[in-house]
């Protein structure tokens, strides 16, 4: 199969990998308040770790093939924040109740640089169209 | 210097079988085969090829409209791709008519 636009690959798989950390994201957002997960415990803040694997397989001519990045979910390991809410039914005999450690203005940050390497991966495939299309019309009058 | 002229002389029969098909009469030009794949044929795996590039598209639209697990910006590039083929494929099929245009305009 031809490939006219070149280095798409490893783009395509930066959005994917952008998306999934944005997902990741909204996830945090949504179970910021969430006291009692499904295993009894605060929801645990999730991280996307980014990691740069090669595709199994190689090109055709034999050359390499690039480096495409994917993203992997982890779990961040800081401890529930103790909030003191005596009437909550969630709180202890002392009257704390874990709730999950998330920073709302950190995820919103983390939203915004998700949001803009999207954006940035999405102006290469946009610049690779136009380069492909202007070659095209060499010639053309 | 009479090394180098040795050197030319075994080196010139290796030359000289080339020069007989290179100054070849018009009327042989018809007989003679191209040695790789005809035009017509090329032309005609392009067409084939641009086609299976749409269907994938397609197919990948079909895909995140029927809600499976399938990225939304895959179907776009694969769509984008889709499209630079096609033009590629119609500048090729525009150069061709406008050479036979132009052959055909020709004064004899």
């Amino acid at each position: 199969m031809i490939q006219l636009l070149s280095g798409v690959q490893s783009t395509a798989a930066a959005l994917d990998a952008e998306r999934t950390r944005l997902n990741v994201i909204s996830e945090n957002i949504a179970n910021a308040n969430t006291a009692r997960g499904v295993d009894g415990k605060p929801y645990q803040r999730q991280v996307v770790v980014f990691e740069s694997a090669l595709r199994q397989a190689m090109n055709s001519d034999g050359t390499q093939p690039p480096a495409l990045q994917v993203a992997r979910i982890e779990k961040d390991s800081r401890p529930p924040l103790e909030v003191y809410s005596p009437g909550n039914p969630n709180a202890d005999a002392n009257g704390w109740v874990a709730m999950p450690n998330i920073n709302l203005h950190e995820e919103m940050a983390d939203m915004i640089s998700a949001s803009r390497s999207f954006e940035a991966n999405l102006a290469a495939v946009k610049n690779a169209r136009s380069m492909a299309q202007q070659t095209l019309a060499i010639g053309r009058h | 210097m009479s090394g180098m002229a040795s050197r030319l002389e075994t080196f010139s029969p290796e030359v000289m079988p080339l020069k007989p098909s290179e100054t070849a009469s018009p009327g042989q030009v018809s007989s003679a085969q191209p040695a790789g794949d005809s035009f017509a044929s090329l032309l005609g795996k392009m067409v084939t090829d641009v086609s299976a590039q749409q269907n994938d598209a397609l197919q990948s639209v079909r895909a995140v409209q029927g809600g499976q697990n399938v990225p939304l910006h895959q179907a776009v590039i694969g769509m984008e791709e889709a499209n630079v083929s096609f033009q590629l494929m119609v500048e090729v099929r525009n150069r061709l008519l406008e050479s036979y245009q132009e052959i055909m305009r020709m004064q004899i």
